[in-house]
């Protein structure tokens, strides 16, 4: 596996893609110490119990950055619709296209659109052949017909495709960690409260002047070159909201508090390619302490809402 | 004798889209300012005060519906559109032109059309209906569709990815704070972003006859383009699979300020709508068709009868009264 991205086909690439990748890339300018990630983690601790122990038994409220937007909407945002869940090609869209973004990204394909067919025969064929799922919906899209595969094919290219036009791969040291396991945290409570944070791409960047102890360099993946600070960056439909700011918080919130012994990301980016918006965040504890009063917020409004449904 | 008129085929068909005979507009992202801002100001001007917080969506079709007669547009708010052999032919030819550009194949047209609407939520009630039409019409219906996919497979060449084809690409700009979104959906995006020259080029595909109204909703898509990109798209193409003509018309500044004008123009009627504020009814060759006629003075009087007619006639096959092609922008 190649440890550079470089790949030949974005030679290319527009003016603001290339800004908005070196702002991503830059040394970060703010740090978080863990004082005030763990004031933030005591501040969710201290109200959040208490806006759930009403709830049925086994009862779990789960946020996401999609919960947080609902909950703006008011009470017809934050109900639950209790359908069973069946595989559309909108639920396969984001894994199957980062797995064709990390496929470009390692040379196997040129663009997304010619990695995408690929990638998906490959998960079937070891699925077949192994049992092992690497997606998921490996035994849902086997089982598909060639018009049927072609739609979810379709979908994951595009999305790729925006996420692939909207950075400039050209500037990564080496390979970002594309996807990855969602970053969760579980808020001690009698009814569980689970924050859960999904990023499209993190990358390692170099601390701050502040923090910049050890000499770490920046430009690594989080994997191949732990450094002291990481930046984010999400891809989002629609438009960015008012509040887009306290949203791309909430990644690194969660991000913070799933592990003490991580960095807190310095960094957060958010792609809206249907906008063509791009949105940064320096993450300092102003902005760790607003995504965990939204993320209060949110919970009490489901929890609201929940009760009344029941009442 | 003249010779018989061919469609555009392959390489020939694809240098037609890559050649609009006029300089592709240079890279000007003071443009999309400037359209911002002349749009912003001009909606802002007209948003009522009592307009709800929710934004107010404009598409492609409810800027025609709405500037064609409002009360049309209203009455088309309500109720599930009723499905028709034209709104079925049209949603399985986009669905096979998408999966041509993907896979660069389609198999068996009806099926493989078919399986890619299933997986539509949205398209359920299309799917379950063409299920239960009668064997006769279901067989017209295939017919229409195996044709006009054996054109798609024989004319269209495949697109280099290296392009970075995208199908049914959303494309949204926000505008007057939020108030008002521009959305729609594009059936076939390539190129890349802008370097230094405009480099996108934009496809709709149409399974039904040339309409006037398809160049306006072509600029509407380029609009949107341009407030979302630093360029506007360098060409806008409108691809009629029934035929294989091949509108393609390249983008200037005075198309998208026209575009704009045109957008004001319906965004403040939504606007005004969005208050319940009364729809002006203005008669038109739809009237006909309208839901709305068994209640339209205007429209009875066009008409002269007060019953709408039936949509599933035959010769929407052809397109002539395709009140919609279908592809609303899903929300």
């Amino acid at each position: 596996m190649s440890s550079s991205p470089h790949p030949a086909s974005s030679a290319f690439v527009s003016p603001s893609v290339n800004a908005f990748t070196s702002q991503l890339l830059a040394p970060a300018h703010t740090c978080v110490d863990d004082v005030a990630r763990q004031s933030v983690r005591d501040h969710l601790l201290s109200a959040v119990p208490s806006l759930v122990d009403e709830l049925p038994a086994g009862d779990q409220v789960v946020i996401t950055l999609p919960v947080l937007r609902q909950t703006l909407l008011g009470p017809d945002g934050t109900l639950r619709v209790d359908e069973p869940f069946t595989w559309k090609p909108a639920f396969v869209r984001r894994s199957l296209g980062l797995a064709a973004i990390e496929s470009c990204l390692q040379h196997r394909h040129g663009t997304p659109a010619e990695a995408v067919g690929a990638v998906a025969d490959e998960a079937v064929a070891t699925w077949v052949r192994t049992g092992w799922r690497t997606f998921h919906w490996e035994p849902w899209y086997g089982g598909l017909t060639v018009g049927a595969r072609s739609v979810v094919l379709a979908e994951a290219a595009t999305w790729a495709t925006a996420l692939w036009s909207g950075v400039d791969w050209n500037q990564f040291a080496s390979l970002p960690t594309t996807g990855g396991p969602d970053d969760q945290w579980i808020c001690t409570a009698a009814r569980t409260v689970r924050l859960k944070g999904r990023s499209e791409l993190r990358v390692g960047i170099t601390a701050p002047a502040c923090c910049r102890a050890g000499g770490h360099g920046g430009g690594g993946s989080e994997d191949t070159a732990p450094g002291p600070s990481m930046a984010l960056l999400s891809v989002s439909g629609g438009i960015p909201s008012e509040d887009w700011q306290t949203e791309l918080g909430f990644l690194a919130l969660v991000a913070s508090l799933r592990s003490p012994s991580r960095p807190v990301p310095a960094r957060v980016a958010g792609l809206w390619p249907d906008a063509g918006a791009q949105r940064m965040i320096e993450v300092d504890a102003g902005i760790l302490g607003a995504a965990a009063d939204r993320v209060i917020a949110a919970v009490s409004e489901l929890a609201a809402a929940r009760r009344n449904s029941v009442a | 004798m003249p010779e018989e008129w061919q469609p555009l085929a392959g390489a020939d068909l694809l240098e037609r889209l890559r050649v609009t005979g006029r300089p592709r507009p240079a890279l000007d992202p003071t443009m999309s300012r400037r359209l911002h801002d002349r749009l912003d100001e001009a909606l802002e001007s007209c948003i009522p005060t009592e307009l709800g917080p929710a934004p107010v969506v404009v598409t492609k079709d409810r800027l025609t519906q709405v500037l064609t007669c409002e009360a049309h547009h209203v009455a088309s708010q309500f109720g599930e559109r009723r499905p028709s052999q034209a709104i079925a032919c049209g949603a399985l030819i986009d669905s096979l032109f998408r999966q041509l550009v993907v896979t660069g194949h389609i198999d068996d047209a009806m099926a493989d059309g078919l399986a890619a609407l299933t997986l539509d939520d949205h398209q359920r009630a299309l799917v379950e209906w063409i299920n239960q039409l009668p064997a006769p019409q279901r067989s017209e219906l295939a017919m229409e569709v195996e044709r006009q996919a054996a054109g798609l497979v024989a004319r269209w060449p495949a697109l280099s990815p290296e392009w970075l084809p995208r199908t049914q690409e959303p494309i949204k700009a926000s505008l007057a704070g939020g108030r008002v979104l521009l959305s729609a959906r594009i059936d076939l995006a390539v190129g890349r972003p802008a370097v230094d020259h405009a480099s996108v080029g934009i496809v709709e595909l149409k399974s039904g006859k040339r309409r006037a109204e398809h160049r306006a909703d072509l600029h509407f898509y380029s609009l949107i383009e341009a407030l979302r990109s630093p360029a506007p798209p360098f060409m806008v193409a409108t691809y009629y699979s029934r035929t294989g003509e091949l509108d393609v018309e390249p983008v200037s500044e005075d198309l998208l300020v026209a575009a704009a004008r045109r957008t004001v123009a319906g965004a403040e009627a939504l606007l005004r709508l969005a208050t319940g504020a009364e729809a002006h009814r203005t008669p038109n060759p739809l009237c006909g068709w309208c839901d709305a006629l068994p209640t339209c003075g205007p429209g009875q009087e066009r008409t002269g009868t007060s019953i709408p007619q039936d949509e599933s006639g035959g010769d929407e096959l052809a397109g002539e009264v395709e009140l919609s092609d279908g592809d609303e922008e899903w929300q």
